[in-house]
């Protein structure tokens, strides 16, 4: 599979746009402030992306098609302004959705090369922040915590990004980084799953959050707000004393 | 069961009587995955069984191949799979050619009650008051059990978790592992009432008692009846793997051997074994190979001291060729070896029941849809997180994620889709595809979670919300103190 | 009922998806049924056999009698027969377990009386060949039977040491196999099951014993 993740041929190039994607506009709005906080901080200039929706990952995943091709369009159309910077996405799934579902979504439609556009500029934000590890060291992040990280599917699987996001969070000091045994495993969430399915997706967050009380961690990170409201909402519901945090924060914390 | 006389040499055990059992009857399509995954989640020891076994299988099929170039086995195996599928009619003539050559009659069965009219048939001409059976899926898929007692026929399944499946009126709960989801005690109070005493509980004497009753039906039974792992076109001959040896005495001790295989099971040569027998047993229990491969050619020969008088293969399609040369054509190079269900998050916490048909796991729900259609399989392809877990793992690299993927959709095509559903999409995307609107409603959204939440947490069952919230609750972010 | 045509025709109507050829044959798989690179075929026999439970003798030929009366022995086997893939050896041995107060017979005169067959204690087989790096060993239906290697509750194998391959690519690609009849089998170790909550149980259909006995030197 063609990622793409190897051409990163937008490196330091200042500008960079920050898509917050629906559930950045209506749970995790908190993640993206934090994401463009800790942008600035490392230097660039940030614009939100104006107009932008959803991915439509939603319908695409449960086969409504038609449904998908037109939210996504909005996005997409909102996305291609005629630059070429950089666009930032602080969750792996819709990251993987843009680059490399919407190809097949705008197959032989109009859009078709604006989504090859879009695709070539999206990256997931923590990919993406690992390149700054080095200035992000410099800034003396700093951060007293028993961490654990989750993997998000479809980062891991489609988009293969794997030590990106534990390279941000070992460039913190005072972050020791604990390995979950099921870090890999999917938390249950799957979108329209959580809700087609609670009993068998509330189960499959349980299974991971045992590990987590086994490894005694504190805080759980993910770069992926679908994840963090499936997880962090079984915890909150558990009364669980495990944080819960996107990468962005957890930086945008350390470097208060 | 009938117990018909004893012989020398396999004395029946003490009391010895299988029950009466009626296979359990598939639950499609009356009963949602919901309900069938909540029946087995509600079993502790099940849930941990599964989970616990599951878990273990992929640590084994991981190490088995953790010092070889497992991606290029993988690459080969899919190939070989591939290049059997796409020439699949040359390969089965080859293969029934070479059949008749080695003295195998060979049947053709279009669907399900053909096959168990075929096989009912062969038994009534030759005969057969007895049949000894290894775990086979294809008889699964045809019901084939219930069919032969409709004829008077006795069947005794003879692997031992498939004895037990049988004798409880279940229904195997893995594809490798039939009784993964039940416990020893539930095997134990089986057999002691079978035995009418107490048996000891320990898994030694348990399989004791079934072997030695198991014994004396190999040796009295008229027919065996197995699948085939592989059909090999250059031999004509049956590829089946066991690890208790019940395949290898199931084919070679009765008198007349019937093996019923789906027509996608054709692989070219002998030498294709070399390839996809370590990925088949690597990746089904982790083993490098099974304790038995039996590569079966026909009946006996003038100069063999045993073996069946009479070999039927009966050939399946039942929805096989449908599939050729079309979008999930790639579902015909499954080799059947468990692992997607193994590594599948879903089926960790459901195990195989919930699938509703015969196969569970990432294959279960592709298989169900296109084998039994949408209308009556489509649900069980919605039954997935989409992880790619069972993408990764796949020994013949079979693209499970996109099949499932193309099933939601085609069963939007052909408006299985409930109609809340339908429309609730239709007005999703009708609203968000306006940035305006979408702005509108995630405001209003945003603004009615926060008059529901309590210090950012909304906890109460929200109406609209009540399938999350049950278990959940919705956490907003909050800014940072 | 569908006759061949119409079977065959549903099967060939269809349009044909990508063929991406046959794999590419000229090297043997890297598989865990396969020797590593300078690997000594018998030290990984030996090693596979012990992963397997297959008790492995390695003898002179001088001792292979001796060695089998003592499997025997030790098993409690009283009654035995003995396979046509023996060849030579199958006179010779069939001699020494008489004249150890066993009851020896020829498998095939044992086979066709299933009640006999099932009763057996041992059965003594040659083999077809032995796979070193899985630890198993190959029979023939012409040779052993098709249900003489997994009949009885023992089982002695006795193996040539030019009959040992070095895995399932030269078993399969190779002459090794010649005409095999009507059964080819592998084995490999005892019979086993693991369906009862996990326990590993030897000897469930087939033997739970099994004996290698490498002729060496
Ligand atoms: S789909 Fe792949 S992993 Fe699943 S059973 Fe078939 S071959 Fe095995």
């Amino acid at each position: 599979m063609d990622t793409g993740e190897a051409i990163a041929d937008h490196v330091g190039v200042p500008t960079v746009v920050l898509f917050p994607t629906c559930l950045g506009d209506v749970v995790a709005r908190q993640t993206v402030t934090d994401a463009e906080l800790v942008l600035v901080r490392l230097g660039f200039d940030v614009r939100q992306a104006r107009g932008a929706t959803c991915c439509g990952q939603p319908a695409f995943n449960s086969g409504h098609d038609g449904p998908a091709r037109a939210v996504a369009r909005a996005t997409l159309r909102a996305l291609d302004d005629g630059t070429d910077d950089p666009i930032l996405v602080p969750s792996g799934s819709c990251a993987s959705m843009v680059r490399l579902h919407w190809r097949e979504v705008f197959h032989k439609t109009d859009d078709a090369d604006g989504a090859l556009r879009i695709a070539k500029r999206v990256r997931e934000l923590s990919s993406f922040l690992a390149e700054q590890s080095a200035t992000i060291a410099s800034l003396q992040p700093q951060l007293t915590a028993r961490v654990g990280y989750h993997d998000s599917c479809h980062m891991l699987r489609e988009l293969r990004i794997k030590e990106a996001p534990r390279d941000v969070l070992r460039a913190i000091n005072g972050i020791e980084l604990i390995e979950l045994p099921s870090a890999e495993r999917c938390c249950g969430f799957g979108g329209t799953f959580s809700g087609r399915y609670p009993e068998v997706s509330v189960a499959m967050a349980d299974s991971k959050i045992q590990d987590m009380v086994d490894a005694r961690i504190d805080l759980l990170v993910s770069a992926d707000p679908g994840c963090l409201l499936q997880l962090g909402g079984r915890m909150s519901r558990e009364g669980s004393p495990v944080r819960t945090l996107h990468l962005a924060s957890v930086l945008a914390e350390a470097l208060a | 069961m009938s117990v018909r006389e004893d012989i020398g040499g396999s004395p029946l055990p003490d009391g010895w009587a299988a029950p009466a059992h009626q296979p359990g009857a598939f639950e499609l399509p009356t009963t949602t995955f919901e309900e069938r995954a909540h029946r087995t989640m509600a079993r502790p020891f099940a849930r941990r069984a599964i989970a616990g076994a599951t878990d273990h299988a992929v640590s084994l099929t991981q190490a088995r191949f953790a010092d070889v170039d497992h991606e290029t086995l993988r690459d080969q195996g899919r190939q070989i799979r591939a290049h059997a599928i796409a020439n699949l009619p040359d390969y089965l003539e080859q293969w029934i050619a070479n059949a008749e050559q080695n003295g195998t009659t060979v049947y053709f069965a279009a669907d399900e009650g053909e096959a168990r009219r075929i096989i009912a048939g062969i038994c009534v001409d030759e005969n057969i008051a007895s049949v000894v059976k290894s775990k086979s899926m294809a008889s699964e898929e045809v019901a084939l059990n219930s069919a032969l007692e409709g004829v008077g026929v006795d069947v005794v399944e003879t692997d031992l978790g498939e004895f037990v499946v049988q004798a409880m009126g279940d229904r195997p709960g893995h594809v490798i592992a039939p009784i993964l989801h039940r416990t020893k005690d539930e095997v134990h109070e089986l057999f002691s009432k079978m035995a009418g005493r107490d048996l000891p509980n320990e898994a030694e004497e348990l399989t004791a008692f079934a072997r030695a009753g198991l014994r004396h039906a190999f040796l009295t039974a008229d027919g065996g009846i197995t699948g085939g792992n592989f059909l090999i076109a250059e031999t004509g001959e049956v590829m089946l793997v066991t690890n208790e040896g019940n395949g290898r005495l199931t084919s070679s001790v009765p008198r007349v051997h019937i093996a019923l295989v789906g027509i996608e099971k054709v692989i070219p040569r002998r030498r294709d074994l070399a390839v996809l027998l370590p990925l088949l047993t690597g990746h089904g229990t982790g083993q490098q190979i099974t304790t038995y491969v039996s590569i079966t050619g026909g009946p006996r020969r003038d100069a063999e001291p045993d073996g069946p008088e009479q070999t039927h293969v009966v050939l399946l399609d039942a929805g096989r060729s449908a599939l050729l040369g079309g979008e999930f054509e790639e579902a015909l190079h499954c080799i059947r070896c468990g692992a997607c269900q193994n590594v599948c998050p879903v089926y960790r916490q459901v195990g195989g029941h919930a699938y509703g048909w015969v196969y569970g796991g990432p294959i279960g729900a592709v298989l169900t849809p296109l084998f039994r259609g949408q209308a009556e399989g489509g649900e069980v392809a919605q039954a997935t997180t989409l992880c790619g877990a069972c993408d990764d793992i796949c020994p013949v690299r079979i693209p499970l994620h996109d099949l499932l993927l193309g099933l939601r959709r085609q069963r939007d095509e052909q408006g299985e889709v409930p109609r809340r559903e339908q429309m609730a999409f239709a007005v999703w995307g009708a609203v968000w595809s306006r940035p305006w609107l979408y702005r509108m409603t995630t405001a209003v959204g945003r603004g009615s979670l926060g008059l529901l939440a309590r210090d950012g947490v909304v906890s109460s069952r929200v109406p609209g919300l009540r399938r999350w919230t049950d278990g959940r609750n919705l956490v907003l972010e909050r800014r940072r103190r | 009922m569908t006759d061949r045509a119409t079977f065959l025709a549903a099967v060939r109507s269809t349009p044909r998806g990508d063929d991406p050829g046959q794999p590419d044959r000229l090297h043997a798989p890297d598989a865990p049924t396969e020797l590593r690179d300078g690997e000594d075929r018998f030290d990984r026999l030996l090693h596979e056999c012990a992963l397997n439970s297959t008790v492995v003798h390695r003898v002179p030929e001088d001792s292979v009698a001796a060695t089998i009366l003592a499997i025997l022995d030790e098993a409690d086997a009283q009654s035995v027969a003995l396979t046509e893939d023996l060849g030579a050896r199958r006179q010779a041995l069939t001699d020494a377990c008489a004249a150890a107060g066993r009851d020896a017979a020829a498998y095939a005169d044992v086979a066709p009386n299933r009640a006999r067959a099932g009763a057996l204690d041992a059965t003594i087989t040659g083999c077809a060949a032995a796979v070193a790096a899985t630890g198993s060993i190959i029979t023939s239906a012409a040779g052993a039977g098709r249900a003489g290697a997994l009949i009885a509750p023992t089982h002695i194998c006795v193996v040539d040491r030019d009959q040992v391959v070095t895995g399932l690519h030269e078993l399969f690609d190779g002459s090794v196999l010649a005409d095999v009849g009507s059964l080819l089998a592998l084995q490999s170790g005892p019979s086993r099951s693991a369906d009862i909550e996990k326990v590993l149980i030897l000897g469930v259909h087939g033997p739970g014993n099994v004996h290698l006995v490498l002729v060496d030197g």
